[in-house]
């Protein structure tokens, strides 16, 4: 769990789990050209990082690395600290948030 | 020793989801609550599994009332390292309407833990709507395998909200347009 929350952390590293929430199953190439701001070698970084922490699983396809996002130890952590009856609640605070940041924009 | 017959080709399904936890218990203990009805009604959303042990056997999931939920074929029986069924979703429109499935899982001893990863393929560019919507369920059972082998206690769920309106409407679009058919 530190892990998580150490890879979570970092704003590069939560870009490229957003990535791979939009498209998931990218190689390391199909990351950097969506990520131009970051170089190769940072993308490496994160991806290895990620990985620990077992947000990312990567599995191999012939010769290509595939990194997907695996949501489970995320769904851990919810299922620890947030009961059922919160959920509602933390959407309604959810919703919120997105509406009052939709205004910034 | 001919290879045995399964329906499907396995090679045109790509990889499309990918959920992975590490798990305080053997490869066996693993391999056991992926096919024994006695432990997927605990952590499956209360369905048993009725797997045949071989390549090319049955595969079904049935609910509490013995109704059919999803029916298919092992493509791989490989204990207690891999199983790869097809799932095909039954009396469940629109669910019931799209392609068939692959779902792996491959067991792997990782140091003193056993790390088990569930792959979902498709033979079809499956919309990224209606698979977000697949990872609302497939984390609460693959967590609840886990704390169940580590606890003896599965997890408790609400099943009560039922899937989310824009999956739904996203698999009702597929299931009109059945966009597998144009390949």
């Amino acid at each position: 769990m530190d892990l998580v929350f150490k890879a979570l952390a970092d704003e590069s590293r939560r870009r490229l789990l957003d990535r791979l929430r939009a498209d998931n199953g990218q190689t390391l190439n199909q990351l950097c050209a969506g990520l131009p701001g970051m170089t190769r070698q940072a993308v490496s970084k994160h991806l290895a990082l990620l990985e620990e922490a077992n947000l990312i699983a990567a599995i191999k396809r012939g010769r290509e690395k595939l990194h997907y996002l695996n949501p489970v130890p995320i769904h851990e952590i919810a299922e620890r600290w947030i009961g059922k009856f919160e959920r509602s609640r933390l959407d309604a605070l959810s919703q919120l948030k997105k509406a009052l940041e939709a205004r910034d924009e | 020793m001919n290879r045995p017959q399964t329906m499907l080709d396995p090679t045109s399904f790509k990889p499309k989801s990918v959920y992975r936890t590490y798990i305080a218990a053997t490869p066996e203990k693993v391999w056991q609550a992926l096919v024994d009805p006695s432990f997927t009604t605990r952590y499956f959303f209360g369905l048993s599994a009725e797997v045949e042990p071989r390549t090319g056997g049955r595969f079904r999931l049935l609910w509490p009332d013995g109704r059919e939920h999803i029916t298919g074929e092992v493509v791989d029986w490989s204990p207690p390292r891999r199983l790869c069924v097809s799932w095909d979703i039954q009396n469940m429109p629109p669910f019931s309407e799209l392609p068939t499935t692959l779902v792996t899982y491959d067991i792997e001893p990782a140091g003193a833990v056993t790390r088990l990863t569930m792959t979902e393929s498709h033979d079809w560019d499956v919309p990224r709507e209606i698979m977000i919507g697949g990872e609302e369920g497939w984390p609460k059972i693959i967590s609840g395998l886990k704390s169940l082998l580590e606890t003896g206690n599965p997890l408790t769920f609400d099943m009560s909200e039922g899937p989310a309106p824009e999956f739904v409407a996203a698999v009702q679009k597929a299931a009109d347009e059945k966009p597998w058919l144009k390949k």
